[in-house]
């Protein structure tokens, strides 16, 4: 439309609309004259005039109209609260990440809450890939270990590609680092937990490639580890096009050069290899929890430069400051030797498994928590240590070959009584085994913990038997270990061990006053097996033997701890005396209660074998001690 | 929300300045403050709304501006020009969101209303909200100030006496543009077909 027209028709319009009917009629017939086309745009015009009146068209403020996108938009999520997603009902939006958002959402088929992660459109829009880090996740989740969090599904509903994972009531190691002061034992057990991760999904040939503290998180409840994001870290950096044909490490690298915020909080745990686009393996995990550990017991990151090119710099050439420099004379200098070794800048120096490292975290944890219990025995042993001979405690230190190891403040004192001690401990243990069960083979060779490597079997089934109006209804059925269970049911737990044990059944109470929490022994029970943990060779024992138990009123995962071992277990030696109709197993001793939390945690990154059949679950393992965690879900 | 303190004022006035003499940098620089803003007064408006309460939004949209710039201390001229700016920021702030926001929405339940269907036109409807932005360009090449009468009461909320001041045209010129430009854009929207 030309100007003069425009001007034309406004000026048309203006005048006719502030007349009235018939006037208005024959002001436009008699401007317009014989063009036709003049008069219909004039007319449309007033018609959309009249109807932009009437409807308040644009009348209010355009903030106004967006107003509730507009304040919505500060979180800038997908979904929202209420929201039916696929099967899933959106509860929450729990936070957002680089690659998307996560929710929390219930699955109305199987009427279980999940964690939701919706991938961003640009992640999930390369097929190939995505089949890929599907493929991973997928073998990461299978390997059934406690501390990889668990996927349970992917799918892709309207264009959104999704995960559904199990939910952690936690923080990340990233915001727990930030609240929490940590202790040495406590540092200990995270990283002890996410070293089994990592050996589990290495030994299935997944490399994990971005360990930092955001992807580890600690559950609230019991703090336990889980490691997230398997298989996603090499997703990421593959899926942005880059020129040529580069390996994923290669585009990695280019990614940080051309975009530095981009990846920023990665770089600080990249290993030297990473860093420098080399192939990487399994050892980059190990650097990168090394920097996690170092972290940890000092507060500051080792290579840490004021922007993401000066912390490379630092990861290939800077030695960072000894553990006992930055973190305090206090440190045992075998922390420092672990943790030099697993940033040492050439992999072939470094931890070649995770397992390695493992273990030498586990000798030390075990260490120091010797250390504590001489230094709490000291005093009131002291009278009954003073005999100890001397070629009794050389004999000690070359059997025991992380006695020299011991930090040299408690040498002197530490060695003299570690021996006496250990054998009043043990001592004890071999009158109790001798007394209860002959069958078993006297524990005088408990001094030394090397572990035989035979493979203990343990097998457990749960009968369910429905109940209405408090009475038994249909006949009890037997069902897999990790099921619904519905409000009605009641359950029993069958346990039966190939080799004679102790055996314990553990299940979290309610917290104390303190808000502490309390643990419940099922097992040993007043009622079941004549009052005795101890569990011979082959025989089932009923749990309880007579009656049923019942699920509390909240909805949840009640998570049933099966502790199996062939020697009695000192943090758990105790349990026995609330295993009385009086407490009704609730054990209300503190101390306790953190003895047995503290070795649950200890223990709960060890290695268990699942075998499901239809009934029945059998666990294998080769250490010491079995504890694995029956998980039941009811609502 | 961060209040906004004296020397951002400053900044402000000096901002004017600035875009005054051709510095396209100035006007980035005005879009947090001015998102700010807005963003205060969409969430107030959202919670009266919420309680069913009388809106008062040109009140609220005044004490958002005041808290931008002291107006008794910036020059007429630098005025008309902080009017001017803010209205063409507020809407380059609300587009980019609705953009996004409609984007976020795709496959995600986005309402697809047209227009003839809802009595409040334009109101939470992301698509006809971006349609008139496209449709108030089209104005803009053809009638430039018209389509800014609408960029100032519309997107910038003054009052007829404020435009009338910012363009330096009369009072009644403002309501023949504003009735003139809002019948086109409408007809814009709702198809070239008379309904």
């Amino acid at each position: 439309m030309n100007p003069q027209r425009w001007q034309q028709i406004s000026r048309i319009f203006n005048h006719a609309i502030s007349l009235d009917g018939a006037a208005r009629s024959a002001y436009v017939k008699e401007k317009c004259g014989a063009d036709d086309d003049l008069k219909a745009e004039v007319e449309r015009l007033i018609e959309s005039h009249q109807s932009a009146e009437n409807r308040d068209f644009i009348g209010g403020l355009a903030v106004e109209d967006l107003a509730e996108q507009f304040t919505e938009g500060e979180e800038k999520h997908a979904l929202h609260k209420g929201q039916q997603f696929g099967s899933y009902l959106i509860l929450d939006h729990l936070g957002s990440g680089g690659m998307g958002d996560v929710y929390l959402a219930n699955d109305s088929r199987l009427d279980r809450t999940v964690a939701l992660k919706i991938l961003a459109a640009d992640v999930s829009a390369d097929q190939r890939r995505m089949q890929r880090f599907r493929q991973e996740a997928k073998v990461a989740s299978s390997l059934n270990q406690p501390n990889i969090l668990t996927i349970y599904e992917f799918g892709e509903v309207d264009g959104l590609t999704y995960i559904a994972a199990e939910v952690v009531d936690g923080e990340t190691l990233r915001d727990y680092l930030r609240n929490n002061r940590l202790k040495l034992s406590e540092i200990l057990d995270i990283s002890i937990q996410i070293l089994a991760a990592l050996d589990a999904a290495h030994e299935a040939t997944i490399v994990h490639r971005d360990m930092k503290p955001e992807n580890v998180m600690i559950r609230r409840r019991d703090r336990v580890v889980k490691v997230l994001d398997f298989g996603l870290a090499k997703f990421i950096k593959k899926k942005r096009p880059s020129p040529g044909n580069l390996s994923s490490d290669e585009e990695a690298i280019t990614q940080f050069k051309t975009a530095p915020g981009l990846i920023m909080g990665t770089v600080n745990y990249m290993s030297p290899e990473q860093a420098q686009a080399k192939p990487i393996d399994a050892r980059s995990d190990i650097w990168s929890t090394g920097v996690m550990l170092y972290e940890m017991v000092t507060g500051t990151k080792p290579f840490g430069g004021s922007t993401a090119a000066h912390t490379i710099i630092e990861i290939l050439e800077k030695n960072p400051t000894p553990l006992t420099h930055a973190g305090g004379p206090e440190l045992p200098a075998e922390l420092q030797r672990i943790v030099g070794k697993s940033i040492a800048k050439d992999p072939n120096e470094r931890y070649q498994t995770a397992k390695d490292m493992l273990i030498d975290l586990r000798n030390l944890k075990k260490r120091l928590e010797l250390d504590v219990e001489i230094e709490r025995s000291s005093a009131s042993r002291h009278a009954a240590t003073g005999s100890v001979q001397a070629e009794t405690v050389e004999q000690s230190r070359a059997t025991h070959r992380d006695t020299r190891e011991i930090s040299k403040r408690k040498l002197g004192l530490g060695l003299a009584l570690l021996v006496a001690v250990v054998a009043v401990i043990f001592g004890v243990n071999v009158v109790r085994n001798m007394q209860s069960t002959p069958a078993i083979q006297p524990a005088s060779n408990a001094t030394l913990p090397v572990p035989p490597a035979v493979e203990r079997t343990v097998t457990y089934w749960i009968t369910v038997q429905k109940f209405r109006d408090d009475k038994p209804y249909q006949d009890p059925f037997y069902l897999k270990g990790e099921i619904n269970f519905e409000a009605n049911y009641r359950i029993r737990l069958n346990v039966r061990s190939d080799r004679p044990g102790y055996l314990y059944v553990l299940n979290e109470g309610p917290t104390d006053r303190t808000n502490e929490l309390q643990y419940v022994t099922l097992f040993p029970s007043w009622t079941a097996n004549s009052g005795s943990e101890v569990l011979p060779a082959d025989r089932t024992v009923l749990i309880p033997e007579k009656s049923w138990f019942r699920f509390d009123d909240e909805q949840g995962v009640e998570t049933v701890w099966l502790i199996f071992s062939e020697q009695l277990i000192p943090e758990l030696d105790g349990i026995k005396a609330f295993a009385s109709d009086r407490s009704k197993g609730l054990i209300t001793d503190a101390t306790l209660n953190h003895s047995v939390n503290g070795f649950l945690i200890s223990h709960s990154a060890d290695k268990v074998t699942v075998e499901r059949g239809e009934k029945h679950t059998i666990l294998k393992t080769t250490q010491n001690v079995l504890v694995y965690p029956i998980r039941l879900e009811h609502h | 929300m961060k209040k906004v303190p004296p020397r951002q004022e400053h900044e402000i006035t000096q901002l004017l300045a600035e875009w005054r003499e051709g510095n396209q940098t100035a006007l980035d620089q005005l879009y947090p403050l001015v998102y700010d803003e807005l963003h205060r007064l969409a969430r107030r408006y959202m919670s009266r709304e919420r309680k069913g309460h009388t809106l008062q939004t040109t009140a609220l949209i005044n004490e958002a501006y005041v808290r931008l710039v002291d107006q008794r201390r910036v020059q007429w001229a630098n005025r008309s020009h902080f009017f001017a700016i803010s209205a063409q920021i507020m809407r380059r702030i609300l587009i980019d969101h609705a953009r996004r926001y409609s984007y976020a929405k795709r496959g995600g339940g986005a309402r697809q209303v047209s227009l003839d269907e809802t009595a409040t036109v334009v109101r939470g409807n992301l698509s006809e909200f971006l349609r008139l932005d496209e449709a108030l360009k089209s104005l803009a090449e053809l009638d430039p100030r018209r389509s800014q009468v609408v960029e100032l009461k519309y997107f910038g909320g003054l009052n007829n006496d404020e435009i009338a001041g910012v363009l330096k045209i009369s009072k009644n010129t403002v309501t023949r543009d504003w009735n003139m430009a809002r019948a086109w854009l409408y007809r814009q929207l709702t198809g070239s077909a008379p309904n």
